[in-house]
C-alpha cells in the first residue's frame, strides 16, 4: 500500500460531513419509504445536531483546527477553521435547524409546507447549509469556489418551490445574479492562479505576487472580481438587486435563510479570501489602499441605500429584505480595515444581527397566515400586537431593537459599538460619520415598525394571531427569545465566542 | 450611652415623627398633632438626659455605603461623624426647645387647618434635619441637612397654597434659595476636594490660604447669604411672612436662617484663613444690619417687622465671624448670639401670632393697642423688645456686647478697614434696633391709635393677611409657652455664666456706649415712629415694599433668565430642530428615490447594477 497523500480527521471534519449525510439518508429514506413524512425533519434535526455537537471538538484538538492535510515538510491543509470559522460555522448549523423548524416539512400543518415534499425542502436545506459550513473552512480555490455554489444553488430551489404567487420569479433572479456572480468567481479565481500560480488562500504565495509589480495588478484585479462575486451572496450594493425580489416571493423562513445562513458562508468567504491578505499587515499597506476603499464605499452604499429603502417599505419582508442589504454594509465596515481585530467584529456583527433577524422572521413567520400572499403583506397587521400576543410583540420587539442598536437589546448596541471600533481606531472618519448617520436613519427604520406594534387600538388589515402555532416554529420563537435576552444580559459571551 | 447617641436617638424620633404624624393624619388629626408634639417632646428630653453624658464624637452609620477603613475609590475620606460638645448640644437643646414651643402652639394655631398633620410632620422633618446640621461633623452630612431644611422651608411658606400670595412667596424663597445653594454646593465640593475628606476638622486643619479656599469659601459664603437672607438675597424672607406664624417663628428662631450661622461658625479657620471671603461676608452683613434695621422701622405690619429685624439680626450674628482676630472669638460670639436671637425671636413671633388671633390680623394699624387691656400681652412682648434691642443683662443684652467687642480691636491686632465698617454698622445697628423695638412696643402698648374694631381695609402700599381666625382663644398650654420663653429671655443669661457658651470679655467702655446709643435709639424711635392711624408716608409703603428688591429681583435676574431661556429656545425650535426635521425629510425623500429607482423588478435590471458596480469596482482597481 501506498502511504496516504493527505491526512484527515473525520471530526474535525464533521461539522460538514453531517448535514451533506443527513441530505443524502433522507433522500434514500424518502425513496425507501416514501409516507414516513414525519421522518425527514427528525434526520434533519438529528444531523444538524450532530454537526453542533462536533464544534466543541474541533476548538479543544487545536487553534485552528486543521485536516486535509499534506504529508511532508511543507504541510499544507486544505480544511482549516479557526475561532472566527467556527463561529460562522456554528451560525449555519444553528441558523438551518431553526429555519428547519420554522418550515416544520412534513408535520401536520400542510398549508405551511413547500411544493416538491417534506424530503426536498429538507435536502435541500441540508445541503445548502453543509456548503455553508465548508465555506469558511475551505482553503483551496476549487472547494472553495464548489462550497459557495453548493451554498447558494439549493438556495434557489426553496426560493423556486415557496408556495407564495411568483416564486419562480424571483427564483430566476437569484439565479441569474447568482450565475453572473459565479462568473465573475470564475475568473476572480483564474487571475488569483494567474498572478500567484499557488492554488491556495496562502500567505506566502500571495506576498510574492503582491511585491512583484508586474503580477500586483493582475492579483488586484482577482481580489477585486472575487470581491464583487462575493458582494452579491452579501447582497451589498450594487449586486443587491436579487435580495428584495426573492425574499418577497420566497416562504418566510426561506427568506430567513437567505438573510442568515447564506450570509454565514458570504462572509465566511469573504474574510478566506481576505485573510491571506491582512496577514501580510495589508492595513498599512498604501498598496492595498484601492481593496480597502472598494470594501468601504460597498459597505456605505449598501447601509445607505439599504437604510433609506427600508424606511418606505411596507411590507414587512421587503423591509426586512432592505435591512439585510443594509446591515451587510455593517458586516463589511469593520472589515474594510484589513486587520485581524476588524475579522472578528465582522463575525461577531454577523452573529447578532443573525439572531436579531432570526426572531423577527420567527414572528413575521407566526402573524402572516399561509393564506397572505406576496403584496398582500403590510405593517398593519402588527397593529395592536402588543395587546393580543404579548410574548410575540416581545420577541419582535427585542429582534427589532438588536438591528435597530438599541437598549433593553444590549447585544444590538453591543454589536454597533464592537463593528465601529476598529474603524475608529484606523481613524477613518469619513466611513465613521456615515455610520453614524445610518445609525439614526436604522433606528428610524425598526422603530417605524415597533411603534405599529405597541400602538394601542387594532387597525382594520390587522390579522389574528393562530391561537395554536406550530410547535416547531413555537420551539424557535422560545430559542430566539432566550438567546436574545441571555445575549443582552451578557453580551461578552459572544464577543468571547469570536476572538 | 454618650451624648451623641442621645443626639443620634433624638434626630431618629423627629425623622421617623415626620411620615408617622401624616399617617395618623390620615384618620385623626387631634392625635397627629399629639404625636407630632410627643415626638418633639421625646428628642428634647432626649437632648436633655444628653446633658449629664460624656461628650464625644460617633459616626453616623446609616449614611455610609462602604465599612471604615475601605477605600471609596475617589481617595476622598466620609467619615460622616456627628459630635457632641457643650456647644453643640447647648445648640441643639435651644433648637429642640424652639421646635417643642413651636409644635405646642401649632397645635393650637392650626387647630381647624385641614392640612394641620402635614404642616407639623414637615416641622418634625424641619427639626430633624436642623439637629442633624448642629451636631455634624462632616461636611456631606452638614449639606444633607442644608438641603432638606431648604425643602420644608418651602413647604412650610407654602402651606396655604391654595391662595396665590404664600404660594409666590414659597417659589421665591425656594428659588432664591436654591440659587444661592448653587454656590454652597460648588463651595462644599470644594472645600471636601482640598482636604481630600468630608470632615470638618480634616477641612479646618487643610484651611491654608490659597485662591483655591478663597474661591470655595466665597462660594459658601454666598451659600450662606441666601440662606441667612442677607443683601443681596433679603428679600425671600419678608415674603415668607405668608406662611403661618409658626413656621415663621421655626425658621426665624432656631432653624432654616441661622443655619448659615452654625455652619460658619464650624469653619471659621478655614474663614480665617481666606480673608477674600471675610471680606465679601462683612460688606454683606454691614450693609444688610443697617438697611435690613432701618427698613422694619418703616413697616405696616408687625410680623413684617420682625422679619426684616430677623435680617438685620442675623447679620449681627455674622459680622464676628467676618472680622474676628481670632476664628475661635469669632465662632463663639456668633453662637452666642445665635442661641440668644433663637430665644427671644421665638417668643416675638409667637406672640405676635396670638395677638394676631385676637385682632383677626397682623397689621400695625389691626394691631394698634391690642395689648391696652393685657399686661401679660405686654408683659412678654415687652421682655422679648428688650432683650432684641439688647439691653444689658438680658439675653440679647450679653450676646450682643460679645459680638461688639468681638468685631471691636479692643483685643489687639491690627485695626484693619473691614473691623472699622463692621463696628460702625453694629453701633449703628444698636441705635435702630432700639428704635424699630421702641415702635413695636408702642403699638401693642399705645393708646394712640383708633380703636382695633373701627378701622376699615388696609390702604394700598401694605398688604396684610388674616390668619388663624378659627383658632379660638388660646390655652394654658400656650400662654405657659410664651411664659417659658419670656423668662428665658432673662433666665438663659445664666447659661453664658455656667459654660457652654462663651459670654466673651466685658469692655466698660462699649458697653457704655451702646447703653447710650439704646437711648438714644429708643428716644429717636418714640419721636419719629410713623403714625399708624393716617394713610402711610412715602417712605413706609417704599419700605413695605423692600425699596423694590422684588422688582429688582424680576428685572435683574427672572427677567433676562427668561429671555434668554425664551432665545435658546427659539433657536433650538427654528434653527437646530429644523436639521433634525430636514435629516427625517430628506432620509424620506431619498427613500422614495430609491425604491422609485428598484420598482422595475426584472432579471435584466438586476444585471445591469450588477455589471454597472463590476465596472466601478474594476474602475477603483485601475485608477487606484
Amino acid at each position: 500500500m501506498t502511504p496516504n497523500l493527505v491526512t484527515i480527521d473525520w471530526l474535525v471534519l464533521a461539522p460538514v460531513l453531517a448535514p451533506a449525510l443527513g441530505a443524502l439518508v433522507v433522500l434514500l429514506a424518502d425513496a425507501l419509504a416514501p409516507r414516513a413524512r414525519g421522518a425527514h425533519l427528525v434526520i434533519a434535526l438529528m444531523a444538524l445536531g450532530a454537526g453542533l455537537g462536533a464544534l466543541p471538538y474541533a476548538v479543544t484538538t487545536a487553534t485552528p483546527a486543521r485536516t486535509l492535510c499534506l504529508t511532508g515538510p511543507q504541510a499544507r491543509c486544505f480544511y482549516e477553521s479557526g475561532p472566527w470559522g467556527l463561529g460562522l460555522q456554528a451560525l449555519a448549523l444553528g441558523g438551518a435547524l431553526l429555519v428547519l423548524l420554522m418550515l416544520g416539512p412534513g408535520t401536520r400543518h400542510l398549508d405551511r409546507a413547500q411544493r416538491g415534499g417534506p424530503a426536498v425542502t429538507v435536502a435541500l436545506v441540508l445541503t445548502a447549509t453543509a456548503g455553508a459550513v465548508m465555506v469558511p473552512a475551505a482553503r483551496d480555490l476549487p472547494a472553495w469556489l464548489v462550497a459557495i455554489e453548493l451554498a447558494t444553488l439549493p438556495a434557489v430551489a426553496l426560493v423556486a418551490l415557496s408556495r407564495g404567487r411568483g416564486a419562480e420569479g424571483g427564483a430566476l433572479a437569484l439565479l441569474m445574479v447568482a450565475l453572473t456572480s459565479f462568473a465573475f468567481l470564475a475568473v476572480g479565481v483564474s487571475l488569483w492562479l494567474l498572478a500567484t500560480g499557488d492554488a491556495t488562500f496562502a500567505t506566502d504565495t500571495l506576498r510574492t505576487a503582491f511585491d512583484d509589480p508586474a503580477r500586483h495588478r493582475a492579483l488586484l484585479l482577482a481580489i477585486l472580481f472575487l470581491l464583487a462575486g462575493l458582494g452579491f451572496k452579501l447582497s451589498a450594493v450594487p449586486f443587491h438587486m436579487w435580495t428584495p425580489q426573492a425574499f418577497v416571493v420566497a416562504d418566510e423562513p426561506v427568506a430567513a435563510f437567505l438573510a442568515t445562513v447564506s450570509k454565514a458562508a458570504a462572509l465566511g468567504a469573504a474574510i478566506v479570501m481576505l485573510a491571506p491578505l491582512i496577514a501580510l499587515n495589508a492595513a498599512d499597506d498604501p498598496r492595498a489602499q484601492s481593496i480597502r476603499l472598494v470594501l468601504g464605499v460597498l459597505a456605505v452604499a449598501s447601509m445607505t441605500l439599504g437604510n433609506v429603502v427600508a424606511l418606505r417599505a411596507d411590507d414587512p419582508v421587503r423591509l426586512l429584505a432592505w435591512s439585510t442589504i443594509a446591515q451587510a454594509g455593517w458586516v463589511l465596515l469593520p472589515l474594510a480595515m484589513l486587520t485581524p481585530t476588524a475579522v472578528s467584529a465582522s463575525v461577531a456583527y454577523l452573529l447578532a444581527y443573525a439572531v436579531g433577524t432570526l426572531a423577527v422572521f420567527a414572528v413575521a413567520a407566526a402573524v402572516h397566515s399561509a393564506s397572505e400572499g406576496a403584496g398582500e403583506r403590510s405593517l398593519t397587521a402588527y397593529a395592536g400586537l402588543a395587546r393580543r400576543s404579548p410574548l410575540l410583540a416581545l420577541v419582535l420587539g427585542l429582534g427589532l431593537l438588536t438591528l435597530a442598536g438599541l437598549p433593553p437589546a444590549v447585544i444590538g448596541v453591543v454589536a454597533k459599538v464592537v463593528a465601529l471600533q476598529p474603524v475608529v481606531a484606523a481613524g477613518q472618519w469619513w466611513l465613521v460619520a456615515a455610520a453614524v448617520v445610518n445609525i439614526v436613519v436604522g433606528i428610524a427604520v425598526y422603530l417605524r415598525w415597533l411603534l405599529v406594534v405597541i400602538r394601542p387600538g387594532e387597525a382594520a388589515g390587522a390579522t389574528r394571531v393562530p391561537v395554536r402555532l406550530d410547535p416547531g416554529l413555537r420551539v424557535a420563537l422560545a430559542l430566539l427569545a432566550s438567546a436574545l435576552l441571555v445575549l443582552s444580559l451578557a453580551p461578552g459571551l459572544l464577543i468571547g465566542f469570536v476572538r | 450611652m454618650t451624648a451623641p447617641a442621645y443626639l443620634a436617638l433624638a434626630l431618629a424620633v423627629l425623622a421617623a415623627g415626620a411620615p408617622l404624624v401624616l399617617l395618623v393624619g390620615l384618620f385623626d388629626r387631634r392625635a397627629a398633632s399629639g404625636v407630632a408634639t410627643l415626638a418633639a417632646a421625646a428628642a428634647a428630653a432626649l437632648a436633655v438626659s444628653a446633658l449629664g453624658a460624656a461628650h464625644g464624637s460617633r459616626e453616623l452609620p446609616v449614611l455610609r455605603t462602604l465599612p471604615p477603613g475601605i477605600d471609596d475609590g475617589f481617595g476622598v475620606a466620609f467619615p460622616s461623624r456627628i459630635a457632641s460638645t457643650p456647644t453643640t448640644l447647648a445648640i441643639a437643646l435651644t433648637v429642640l426647645g424652639v421646635v417643642l414651643a413651636v409644635q405646642v402652639y401649632a397645635g393650637w394655631y392650626l387647630r381647624s387647618d385641614q392640612r394641620q398633620p402635614a404642616f407639623m410632620a414637615t416641622v418634625s422633618l424641619f427639626a430633624a434635619a436642623m439637629l442633624l446640621l448642629v451636631t455634624s461633623r462632616d461636611l456631606v452630612l452638614t449639606l444633607v441637612g442644608w438641603e432638606v431644611m431648604g425643602w420644608c422651608s418651602y413647604l412650610l411658606i407654602g402651606h396655604w397654597s391654595g391662595r396665590e400670595r404664600p404660594r409666590r412667596a414659597a417659589y421665591k424663597a425656594f428659588l432664591v434659595t436654591r440659587f444661592a445653594d448653587a454656590a454652597f454646593v460648588i463651595g462644599v465640593v470644594a472645600l471636601i476636594a482640598i482636604a481630600g475628606s468630608s470632615d470638618i476638622d480634616a477641612v479646618n486643619l487643610a484651611a491654608t490660604s490659597s485662591s483655591a479656599l478663597t474661591v470655595a469659601m466665597i462660594a459658601l459664603v454666598i451659600g450662606v447669604l441666601g440662606k441667612s437672607a442677607q443683601i443681596p438675597f433679603q428679600d425671600w424672607l419678608v415674603d415668607a411672612m405668608e406662611g403661618p406664624t409658626p413656621a415663621s417663628a421655626l425658621i426665624h428662631a432656631a432653624t432654616m436662617v441661622a443655619a448659615g450661622t452654625w455652619v460658619l461658625s464650624q469653619l471659621a479657620p478655614a474663614v480665617h484663613a481666606a480673608p477674600g471671603a471675610a471680606w465679601v461676608l462683612a460688606i454683606s452683613v454691614a450693609a444688610t444690619m443697617v438697611c435690613a434695621a432701618f427698613t422694619a422701622f418703616f413697616q405696616s405690619d408687625v410680623k413684617r417687622i420682625l422679619a426684616w429685624s430677623t435680617i438685620s439680626q442675623i447679620a449681627v450674628m455674622l459680622s464676628p465671624l467676618a472680622v474676628a482676630q481670632t476664628a475661635d472669638a469669632g465662632g463663639a460670639a456668633a453662637t452666642g448670639h445665635l442661641f440668644s436671637h433663637a430665644i427671644f425671636k421665638a417668643l416675638l413671633f409667637l406672640v405676635v401670632g396670638w395677638l394676631a388671633v385676637l385682632a383677626g390680623s397682623t397689621a400695625a394699624r389691626d394691631l394698634s393697642g391690642i395689648g391696652v387691656e393685657s399686661a401679660f400681652a405686654r408683659g412678654v412682648w415687652g421682655l422679648g423688645l428688650i432683650s432684641l434691642a439688647g439691653v444689658p443683662l438680658t439675653v440679647g443684652g450679653i450676646s450682643k456686647e460679645h459680638v461688639i467687642d468681638s468685631a471691636s480691636w479692643a483685643h489687639g491686632g491690627e485695626p484693619g478697614l473691614r473691623q472699622g465698617i463692621v463696628s460702625v454698622a453694629l453701633l449703628l445697628t444698636v441705635a435702630l434696633t432700639a428704635a424699630y423695638a421702641t415702635r413695636a412696643y408702642e403699638i401693642v402698648a399705645g393708646r394712640g391709635a383708633a380703636h382695633p374694631s373701627s378701622h376699615t381695609s388696609a390702604p394700598g402700599g401694605a398688604e396684610h393677611r388674616a390668619e388663624g381666625e378659627h383658632a379660638g382663644a388660646a390655652g394654658p398650654a400656650v400662654l405657659v409657652v410664651l411664659a417659658l420663653l419670656a423668662a428665658a429671655t432673662l433666665a438663659a443669661g445664666l447659661v453664658f455664666l455656667l459654660g457652654p457658651l462663651d459670654p466673651g470679655a466685658v469692655n466698660v467702655a462699649l458697653l457704655a456706649l451702646s447703653v447710650l446709643l439704646i437711648g438714644v435709639g429708643v428716644l429717636v424711635g418714640w419721636y419719629l415712629r410713623p403714625d399708624d392711624a393716617r394713610p402711610p408716608a412715602r417712605m413706609a409703603t417704599l419700605a413695605d415694599r423692600g425699596f423694590g428688591a422684588d422688582t429688582a429681583y424680576v428685572a435683574l435676574v427672572a427677567t433676562p433668565v427668561l429671555a434668554l431661556a425664551r432665545a435658546v429656545a427659539y433657536l433650538d425650535r427654528e434653527v437646530i430642530e429644523t436639521y433634525v426635521r430636514g435629516a427625517g425629510v430628506g432620509a424620506s425623500l431619498t427613500g422614495r428615490f430609491a425604491a422609485h429607482s428598484h420598482r422595475l423588478e426584472r432579471v435584466a435590471s438586476d444585471l445591469i447594477w450588477v455589471v454597472l458596480g463590476l465596472l466601478a469596482v474594476a474602475g477603483v482597481a485601475l485608477w487606484g
